[in-house]
């Protein structure tokens, strides 16, 4: 080998590096920058295609109506490749290359806490769209990080507890859940409500798979074989959800005993699915965006729009996204400048006027109340795929109260 | 020490400094997120030329170096994190429990040869994988470990790069003085033919397990580089699609050569950052170039480069008695 | 709790030999491509997640013929087999004096562009397929309901093993297959046209990948990122089995499937561990395999 080359390849890389860098166009100052990142490769990239969509749709009506200030809003949309490393890289690269004023984003809790930690650093405020982990908001809240979604303490603990509650009121349960750390927090959250409404209940057993398992024979004989009244779905969603239900089903679980299917109730996981297909029968399932009981008109444009885009129905990813927007919008508005400090002082409090209602933010963890809605799945003629019919809301009980949240920060 | 002599007297330590000066001053004159890349670059370039030790030197394929190289970070990771370890101390141990770890895992691994090498080497690493996902109570279980309280002075990129560029030249600097040595041209041998070395009196598995212990200690100290970079770490850091990341690295700037890797990082860096910015199927593109790279430049960007401008560079510059490689 | 029934033990055996069943159907190929031709592909699981958005794509299509689903059963595993083809011919057979590492590193290439391509084709969404008549129904075994499909499948890991094996013992083409995994050399001394052979047997390894793509779906779902899933669990079911053993595959995939099952009742935390651990285990006292043979 020579050295020479070695040595003269690596210069003129650099070299090159150094010309790129020279040249590339820098970000014009004018417009307002907003940084999404989210996983647009890969297994989870229909939420990220959909969510960037929504945000899309809030970009161009703010920009037909003038922007913000005058300026007009820019959102750059980052793949994080649902990796934490990639996630944080590009977090770094929007802040330090693209100027952005603000980061949105992410589906993964562990890139949501990558990217949480950074802008502590920088000082910059990150807005959470999907990411579950009630730990951001929680354990692990800044100043910097917002959350416009629902997170998993009502999404899968509260709301479905407090639902089974009003319902069924079962006694025996057999849990399955997704073996992380989300799935046994949501486990933790639905036991916690559950047995403070109906003292009697028992878990009689709970089941883990390992993350990503999409053949679910085993843990249905066992869950068939329980004796339980009923039996709740931990954190399983998207494909894997899917999978057990067509397993489920064709075991005849779902005629055997009740079903808390908290995921089953977006939509996304549904859409290829018609009547006389394998579906969550009759189960109790929580919801994030049901736009087919949405009432507001602003929501059936919504519900188009996206359709339009990319076409497919909307993922409560989308909305949350298209909130985010606006309720920056509302913020600078009312700063009258992109100061970020002063910025988090007009977010804390708001109350933002959307097309599923009034939604405050929580100022001691930043979090949007934003309402879980449940139902029983079934079919009706309105759609191809199963959706909860006979819907019901939970607002802000859903959530861990402020007392809840401080001892666990105090505990950490 | 007489390759020192002769590296310090030829046009290529010319051709370092100038490299070195450049490296330098990359903070003054690049962005701050140009300055970030080249910290990753300069991170991958020490793992990739760790696991080149092993790979390129001693003919040991592993599947697995992203298992050690995230032992290194959680080690860091959990000193601060848990135990609030002095910040010194926790970095010089990522590359003491990388090493044991290496070793331990190694001892295994040498039992077995080629195929079942690598298979053993690839189990291991989804163990420690597995191990760091599920012990939630001690490494933060799937959600990682975040917050991890590295000094506040380190929080400036620009100083975060010159410390990863001060360790990252003292590693690369004491991995070429172990390949130079007696030590490192057994490796060589041993990966040119282990019979005849064997037959020369040379305890083979003790070499390669020498070998081991070494590539997964520069890869600790890799990892704990990228913990302070990054102030987090998962356990993704140890998956097998990482380690795939290294092996390509190692191809992709040639693993018959020292700076192989080097190049292979900046390369790799460089592109996947290009492409993914340009195009959602940017995956499908990164595979067309592994594919590509496989069939027809199987000796990395230098191994093909030496081979193009061979003929014309022997005029101008000689090649001193220490290249012992391809 | 009903731990230790009758049903409750018959009933875990039984979904024990399912998911057993299932992951032998994807792994038999890996099987024979690395007894044969001694590559290690980790593109296997690609193939196998086409086979399976293959499925969903004709069953979609062609929704209105009757039968639709046994009609893919027939064509889209020959489709897989095909792509195997191309991908030995132009790719693989390059290689094959190379080392292993660079096989290793090429398939890693082929899953990238096997699984960007079926998200071009197929988008991002998750797919479903029914279950095909005759076997939609359920069946009750020792008190619990069991579906007619997965009992199918059980029948099809069967019927693949027993036809693999009978292929490979008692056919001329077993005998020629048998002869070039020996020795390469003599086979090809004595005429037998290699090159072919080694085709031939990464045609089949891919087509039984696709064949279990395409049984999968009806009681799966069909995903991006199913690829990845699969093969590390290949690679243990071949390992434990033995490098080039289809008997072997065969009962280490039964073990994986019978740890899974009885390992929830015991620590499912570390139910994946084991796996690996077996894995090490058999590596370094028995590297080739329960059945495999000592090289």
């Amino acid at each position: 080998m020579k050295k020479p080359i070695l040595f003269s390849t690596l210069a003129v890389i650099f070299l090159m590096m150094l010309l790129g860098f020279s040249f590339l166009a820098q970000s014009a100052e004018k417009p307002i920058v907003i940084g999404f990142i989210h996983s647009m490769s890969g297994a989870m990239s229909m939420y990220g295609i959909s969510s960037e969509a929504g945000g899309q749709i809030a970009v161009e009506e703010i920009n037909a109506a003038g922007g913000i200030l005058g300026r007009p809003l820019k959102m750059i949309t980052r793949d994080d490749k649902l990796n934490a490393e990639t996630g944080l890289r590009e977090a770094k690269d929007l802040i330090l290359s693209e100027n952005a004023d603000f980061l949105t984003g992410t589906i993964s809790s562990a890139v949501a806490l990558a990217i949480s930690n950074y802008v502590k650093r920088e000082k910059k405020i990150f807005l959470v769209n999907i990411s579950q982990s009630s730990s951001l908001t929680e354990e692990n809240w800044h100043r910097y990080i917002f959350r416009i979604d629902t997170n998993a303490v009502p999404y899968w603990g509260y709301a479905p507890a407090l639902a089974l509650a009003k319902k069924w009121k079962d006694k025996k349960i057999v849990s399955l859940g997704f073996d992380y750390e989300t799935g046994k927090n949501s486990l933790r959250a639905f036991k916690e409500k559950y047995l403070e409404l109906v003292p009697d209940a028992k878990i009689i057993d709970e089941l883990w798979a390992p993350l990503g398992t999409t053949d679910f024979t085993a843990y249905i004989s066992k869950i068939a074989n329980s004796g339980a009244d009923a039996f709740f779905l931990s954190c399983i969603y998207g494909g894997g959800e899917l999978a057990f239900s067509k397993q489920a089903y064709a075991f005849g679980l779902y005629d055997k005993m009740h079903a808390i299917q908290p995921c089953a109730g977006d939509i996304e996981t549904w859409f290829s699915v018609k009547k006389g297909d394998p579906y969550p029968k009759g189960a109790l399932a929580t919801c994030r965006y049901p736009f087919w009981a949405i009432k507001d008109p602003r929501s059936k444009q919504f519900v188009e729009k996206h359709n339009k885009k990319v076409g497919f129905l909307p993922s409560y990813g989308a909305m949350n996204q298209y909130l985010i927007m606006y309720a920056l919008k509302a913020a600078i508005e009312k700063v009258g400048a992109v100061d970020t400090e002063k910025i988090i002082n007009a977010l804390e409090g708001m109350v933002l006027d959307t097309f599923v209602g009034k939604i405050p933010i929580r100022p001691y963890d930043h979090q949007a109340m934003m309402p879980n809605w449940y139902g029983v799945m079934d079919f009706t003629p309105e759609f191809s795929f199963p959706y909860i019919t006979k819907i019901d809301v939970i607002g802000e009980e859903g959530y861990h109260t402020v007392e809840q949240i401080k001892k666990l920060r105090e505990g950490k | 020490m007489k390759s020192l002599v002769n590296a310090l007297n030829s046009n290529r330590f010319v051709l370092l400094l100038v490299l070195l000066l450049f490296l330098l001053i990359v903070p003054l004159i690049m962005k701050a997120s140009w300055v970030s890349l080249v910290n990753e670059m300069l991170i991958m370039a020490l793992a990739g030329c760790a696991l080149n030790l092993m790979l390129g030197y001693t003919g040991m394929v592993s599947f697995g170096p992203a298992g050690l190289y995230a032992v290194g970070a959680y080690t860091t990771a959990i000193l601060l994190t848990r135990y609030r370890f002095p910040f010194a101390i926790a970095m010089i141990s990522a590359p003491i429990l990388a090493g044991i770890i290496g070793g331990l895992v190694g001892w295994f691994c040498v039992r077995r040869s080629a195929v079942y090498f690598a298979l053993l080497t690839l189990a291991f690493a989804q163990i420690i994988w597995t191990i760091l996902f599920e012990w939630y109570g001690f490494t933060g279980g799937d959600n990682g470990i975040v917050s991890i309280p590295i000094p506040e002075f380190f929080f400036t990129i620009s100083h975060c790069y010159y410390l990863t560029l001060i360790i990252v030249g003292i590693s690369l600097l004491l991995l070429w003085t172990i390949v130079q040595s007696p030590f490192g041209k057994t490796l060589q041998a041993i990966r040119e033919n282990p019979g005849r070395t064997e037959f020369i009196a040379i305890h083979l598995k003790r070499y390669q397990l020498a070998a081991f212990v070494l590539s997964s200690a520069f890869l600790g100290i890799a990892g704990s580089l990228f913990c302070v970079f990054s102030g987090s770490v998962f356990p993704d850091y140890a998956h097998w699609v990482k380690s795939t990341d290294m092996l390509v690295i190692c191809l992709l700037g040639g693993f018959y050569n020292f700076g192989g890797p080097i190049v292979g990082s900046v390369v790799y860096i460089l592109l996947s950052k290009m492409i993914s910015k340009q195009t959602m199927f940017w995956m499908f593109f990164l595979g067309v170039i592994i594919v590509f790279l496989v069939l027809f430049m199987r000796n990395g960007i230098v191994g093909f480069l030496s081979e193009k401008l061979a003929p014309v560079l022997d005029k101008t510059s000689g090649s001193g008695p220490d290249e012992g490689t391809r | 709790m009903n731990l230790v029934t009758f049903e409750a033990i018959a009933g875990q055996t039984l979904s024990g030999i399912s998911v057993g069943m299932v992951l032998f159907l994807i792994a038999a190929g890996l099987s024979i491509i690395f007894g044969t031709l001694k590559v290690l592909n980790l593109a296997h699981g690609s193939i196998y997640m086409l086979g399976g958005f293959l499925c969903y794509g004709f069953t979609s299509t062609f929704a209105s013929v009757p039968g639709v689903f046994w009609w893919t059963l027939l064509a889209a595993p020959m489709i897989v087999g095909l792509v195997g083809g191309l991908i030995e011919i132009f790719l693989l057979r390059r290689i094959y004096a190379q080392e292993m590492l660079y096989q290793y590193i090429l398939t890693f290439g082929l899953i990238l562009i096997i699984g960007e391509t079926c998200k071009f084709i197929w988008g991002v969404g998750y797919h479903t397929v029914g279950a095909p008549w005759p076997f939609n129904g359920k069946v009750s075994l020792w008190g619990l309901s069991f579906p007619v499909y997965n009992l199918f499948l059980i029948g099809c890991g069967f019927a693949v093993f027993i036809g693999l094996v009978a292929l490979m013992r008692y056919t001329g083409l077993g005998r020629i297959i048998r002869a070039v995994t020996y020795h390469r050399e003599m086979a090809n001394a004595l005429g037998i046209n290699v090159p072919k052979v080694y085709t031939g047997v990464f045609m089949l390894g891919c087509w039984l990948g696709g064949l279990a793509g395409t049984l999968m779906p009806p009681m799966s779902v069909v995903a991006l990122g199913s690829d990845m899933a699969v093969i590390i669990e290949c690679f243990i079911i071949v390992v434990i089995g033995g490098l080039g053993s289809l008997p072997g595959a065969f009962i280490g995939a039964i073990i994986l499937g019978l740890l899974t099952a009885f390992g929830i009742y015991i620590i499912p935390k570390l139910a994946v561990a084991f796996a690996f651990m077996l894995m090490i285990v058999i590596l370094i006292i028995r590297p080739w395999g329960l059945m495999g043979k000592p090289e």
